[in-house]
C-alpha cells in the first residue's frame, strides 16, 4: 500500500515538473537574436532600430584569426519603437531577445525631439532591464557608432560597456543607466543627464610602431548630455563633466593634476607653469547646501578629497608637513576652479539645475519651493556659487622627494 | 514551559502558526502591488501614513477582536447565529462567503496578473489559473492545520527572502528622497491615508476565523497587535527600499513596484535577484489565497452543514470561470477603478459594519445569552 502511495506520489512529481517546465513561454537559445546593444534613432520621421546581435556561430579560432565578426547589426523602421521592433521581425530570422542589452544607444536627433515618450515601451515590456546604461550619441546616429570596436573585445557592445565602467578610473564621463535618468527626469529641480559616445578619428599605428598613415575610428565616452526635461539641449566637455561627477557624489576614482603654486610665486616664469602635479583620487564626498539671503539664492558646495600623491614634479620635499599641506592647498585650488567653472558655464549657457540644487532647495525651503519650483531654473542662473575643497592626501607613494637632484 | 512552545497534538493552531499566517497576509499585499505608495499622501511620507495606520487598525478591528474574544470557543458564523439568531446568522455566513470568495477572486486575478505581465506572458490565462486554483484547491482539502503548517516553513523563507533582497539593494538607496519630512502633506492627508490603508489589511477577518482552532485562546489579542505591529514594519520596509530606489515619482507609475525593485538588484555584473522574489511571492500567495478559499468554503459549509471539502470543486470551477473573465476583460491593477472602490466598500461592510451590528445586538441580549450559556461551549 505504502509501495504503491510512493508510486502515486513519484508519478505525479514527474508529472508536475513536466507541466511546470513553463513550455508556453519557452525560448530555445538557437531561436532567439541575443541582442547586447540597441540603437534608436529618427530617420525620415520615423524610429530605427539598430539591435546588435551576437552571432552564436562564431567560433573563438574566427576570433583567433580575425575573420568573420562575433555579432551582427540588424534594422527595422516603424513609428513607434514597437513597430520598429516588429519590423526586424521581417528581415532577420531570429526574434530580438532585448533581455541582455547592456547599452541603449539614442542617435542625437532622436534626443533632441525628447526621449521619455520613446522610452515607454522599454520601460512597459518585462524583457529590457532597467538598469542598461544609456548613451547619446553626439553628433550621430545610433547605428554610425555601433559597430565599431578598437578595443580587445571581440563583442563591440563589450568594448562600449568597458569604456562606460572606466568612469571608475576616470570621472570625465557619467555611467547613467535608464533607471538613473528616469529618476532625474521626475525630480523638481534637477534635470537629466546622460552619457555621451563619439566616433573619433585615430592613427593606425603598424606593428613596428610607426603611424601607417590610414585612419581608423575609435570611440570615446567623454563628456555628458544635458537635457531640459527630457530634450538634449548639449554636452559638457570631459572636465566639465568630471566636476559634475564631483557635484553629483558621483567620483570613484581618477586623478587631479593641478600647478604648483610655490614654484610659480618663487620664479614667475612661463617655463615654471608647466610644472605640474597630481594625485590619485582615493574617495570623495560632497555636500551642497543652498542659503537664502533675503530674496538672493546663494549655492554651496563642500567637497573633501581623499587623495594618494600620483606624480610630483615640483622639487620639493614632501617629507615636512608644510610642504604637503601647500600641495594640497594647491589640489584644492584647482577642484575649486574647475567646479566652480563648470558650474557657472551651465549657469550661462544653458540655465538648467543638473547639478541637484533645486532638490537641496527644496528639503531646506520647502515653503518657498512651492512658490518658486517653476522658475528654479532661472533662480539657478542668477544665483551666485560658492564652494569649499578640502584635499588630505593620505599616502605618498614609493619616494618622499623627488628624483631630481 | 509555555504551552504554545510544545508541539505535540495536530489539531490546533500554535501561536508561531497564526502569528505567521497574519504576518504574511499584509506582508505579501506589501510585495505584490504595495497599495501604499499610491495612497495618499502618495509623497516621501507615505512610511509615517504607514506606522499612523496602526492605531486606525486596531479601531477599526476593535468589533471583530470583542466579539472574537467573548466567544473564543466558536468561529465567526457560529457565534453571529447564537447573537443574532438563526436565520440572521445564516444569511450572514452565506455574506461572509461571499466576502470571502471576492478576496480570493481579486488576490488570484491579482496573482494571475502579475504571472501574465512580467513572467509567463505568453501563457493563456485560463492555464496559469487553472493550475493556481487545483494548488489551492488541493491545500484547502488538506485542512487549516495543513496551511498553517506548510506557512511555518513557506513564511519565514519569504520573510528571509525579504530581508536578504533589502540588504542587496542597498547600494541604490538614496534616501535624501524622503527629506523634506511632512512639509507635503497635512496632518488630515496622513490620517486619510491611514485609514484608507487600513481597509485594504482585511487580516482580522482571517483572524477572526482562526480564534476557535488557537491552541490557547488568549493568544488572540497578543497574535494581532504582534503581527499587525511585524507587517506594518515590513510595509514600512517595503516602501523604504522602493522609494530610495526608484524614487518617488516613478514608484508611484509601476504596477509592481517591488518586482521592479529586485529587477534592479545588481552586485557586479550578478543580476537576476528577482527569481529568489518571484520563488518566495508565489509559494506565499498559494498560502494566502488557499486561506481565503478555505474560509470562504467554511462559510459555505456553515450554512449547509456539510463538509467543506464538498464545496471545493464547485467553487474552483466557478473561481476559474470568473478570474479568466475578469483577467481576460481588464488589467485588476493597472486599471485600478472600480476594483479599488469594490474592495473598499466590501472592506467596510464586513470589517466594520456587520461586527458592529453583531456586537450592539450582543450588548442588548448579552444577559440572555448569558444565561443559556453564551461564550462557553456546552
Amino acid at each position: 500500500m505504502i509501495l504503491r502511495r510512493k508510486k502515486v506520489v513519484i508519478i505525479s512529481y514527474i508529472l508536475i515538473i513536466a507541466v511546470l517546465t513553463g513550455c508556453f513561454n519557452a525560448k530555445e537559445l538557437d531561436e532567439l537574436g541575443i541582442s547586447l546593444a540597441m540603437g534608436i534613432d529618427h530617420e525620415d520621421g520615423k524610429i530605427l532600430i539598430t539591435a546588435e546581435v551576437v552571432d552564436p556561430a562564431f567560433s573563438s579560432e574566427a576570433s583567433n584569426t580575425g575573420e568573420g565578426s562575433s555579432v551582427r547589426y540588424v534594422q527595422g523602421i516603424g513609428n513607434t519603437i514597437l513597430e520598429a521592433l516588429k519590423d526586424i521581425t521581417l528581415k532577420f530570422d531570429r526574434g530580438i531577445y532585448s533581455a541582455h542589452n547592456k547599452v541603449l544607444i539614442f542617435g542625437e536627433e532622436i534626443a533632441k525631439q525628447g526621449l521619455v515618450s520613446h522610452m515607454d515601451e522599454l520601460i512597459r515590456d518585462r524583457e529590457q532591464r532597467e538598469s542598461s546604461y544609456m548613451l547619446i550619441a553626439k553628433g550621430a546616429k545610433a547605428y554610425e557608432v555601433m559597430g565599431i570596436n578598437s578595443g580587445i573585445e571581440t563583442i563591440p557592445a563589450n568594448y562600449i560597456l568597458g569604456l562606460i565602467k572606466n568612469v571608475e578610473s576616470n570621472p570625465k564621463t557619467v555611467d547613467f543607466s535608464i533607471m538613473d535618468y528616469l529618476k532625474h527626469y521626475y525630480h523638481e529641480g534637477h534635470h537629466p543627464v546622460a552619457g555621451v559616445i563619439e566616433k573619433i578619428q585615430k592613427n593606425e599605428i603598424n606593428e613596428t610602431g610607426e603611424k601607417s598613415g590610414t585612419k581608423g575610428y575609435e570611440l570615446t565616452v567623454i563628456g555628458s548630455a544635458l537635457f531640459k526635461k527630457d530634450k538634449l539641449i548639449g554636452y559638457l566637455n570631459g572636465n566639465d563633466t568630471k566636476a559634475l561627477n564631483y557635484l553629483l557624489d558621483n567620483v570613484k576614482g581618477g586623478i587631479i593634476t593641478f600647478p604648483a603654486t610655490s614654484v610659480l610665486e618663487e620664479v614667475q616664469s612661463q617655463e615654471s607653469e608647466q610644472i605640474l602635479n597630481s594625485v590619485n583620487v582615493i574617495k570623495v564626498k560632497t555636500k551642497n547646501d543652498v542659503e537664502l539671503e533675503g530674496d538672493k539664492v546663494i549655492l554651496k558646495s563642500k567637497v573633501y578629497v581623499r587623495a594618494a600623491l600620483g606624480e610630483l614634479l615640483e622639487n620639493t620635499d614632501i617629507s615636512k608637513e608644510g610642504n604637503l599641506k601647500r600641495i594640497e592647498d594647491d589640489c584644492s585650488k584647482t577642484v575649486e576652479l574647475n567646479i566652480k567653472a563648470a558650474v557657472q558655464k551651465v549657469q550661462k549657457e544653458f540655465g538648467i539645475d543638473i547639478f541637484g540644487f533645486g532638490i537641496v532647495f527644496h528639503r531646506k525651503y520647502p515653503k518657498q519651493w512651492k512658490k518658486i519650483k517653476d522658475y528654479w531654473d532661472e533662480i539657478f542662473a542668477d544665483a551666485e556659487y560658492q564652494i569649499e575643497v578640502n584635499t588630505h592626501i593620505i599616502r605618498t607613494g614609493l619616494i618622499n622627494r623627488p628624483l631630481e637632484k | 514551559m509555555n504551552s504554545r512552545n510544545v508541539k505535540i497534538t495536530g489539531d490546533k493552531l500554535y501561536y508561531s502558526q497564526a502569528l505567521l499566517l497574519i504576518i504574511s497576509y499584509r506582508l505579501l499585499l506589501a510585495l505584490t502591488y504595495t497599495p501604499a505608495l499610491v495612497t495618499t499622501p502618495t509623497n516621501q511620507d507615505v512610511w509615517i501614513m504607514l506606522l499612523l495606520s496602526i492605531p486606525y487598525a486596531i479601531l477599526i478591528s476593535l468589533p471583530i477582536l470583542y466579539l472574537g474574544n467573548k466567544f473564543n470557543q466558536y468561529d465567526f458564523f457560529e457565534y453571529t447565529e447564537m447573537i443574532a439568531g438563526k436565520i440572521i446568522g445564516k444569511i450572514l455566513a452565506v455574506l461572509y462567503s461571499f466576502a470571502f470568495l471576492s478576496f480570493f477572486i481579486f488576490f488570484s486575478s491579482v496573482f494571475i496578473e502579475i504571472l501574465n505581465t512580467a513572467l509567463y506572458n505568453q501563457t493563456p490565462t485560463i492555464v496559469n489559473t487553472v493550475i493556481l486554483l487545483a494548488t489551492c484547491s488541493y491545500v484547502v482539502s488538506k485542512g487549516i492545520m495543513n496551511l498553517a503548517r506548510l506557512g511555518e516553513i513557506v513564511i519565514p523563507f519569504i520573510i528571509i527572502v525579504f530581508l536578504l533582497l533589502a540588504v542587496l539593494g542597498i547600494g541604490d538607496y538614496d534616501f535624501t528622497v524622503f527629506l523634506p519630512i511632512l512639509k507635503e502633506s497635512t496632518f488630515k492627508d496622513l490620517n486619510i491615508g491611514a485609514i484608507d490603508i487600513s481597509f485594504r489589511y482585511i487580516d482580522v477577518l482571517v483572524l477572526a476565523m482562526l480564534i476557535p482552532y488557537l491552541e490557547d485562546k488568549k493568544d488572540v489579542n497578543k497574535i494581532f497587535i504582534k503581527s499587525l505591529v511585524c507587517s506594518t514594519i515590513f510595509s514600512i520596509l517595503a516602501v523604504v527600499v522602493i522609494q530610495a530606489t526608484l524614487g518617488i515619482e516613478y514608484s508611484k507609475r509601476i504596477n509592481f513596484s517591488y518586482y521592479t525593485y529586485t529587477r534592479l538588484i545588481k552586485i557586479g555584473e550578478t543580476q537576476g535577484f528577482d527569481l529568489l522574489y518571484v520563488a518566495s511571492w508565489i509559494m506565499g500567495n498559494i498560502i494566502k489565497l488557499s486561506g481565503y478559499f478555505y474560509f470562504a468554503t467554511t462559510a459555505m459549509a456553515n450554512v449547509t452543514k456539510k463538509r467543506n471539502q464538498f464545496f471545493i470543486i464547485p467553487v474552483a470551477v466557478i473561481s476559474v470561470a470568473v478570474i479568466v473573465f475578469l483577467k481576460d476583460y481588464r488589467p485588476v491593477i493597472a486599471a485600478r477603478d472600480p476594483f479599488k472602490s469594490i474592495f473598499r466598500i466590501i472592506s467596510i461592510i464586513f470589517i466594520i459594519i456587520i461586527p458592529l451590528i453583531i456586537l450592539i445586538i450582543y450588548f442588548f441580549r448579552r444577559k440572555t445569552l448569558n444565561k443559556t450559556g453564551g461564550a462557553k461551549r456546552k
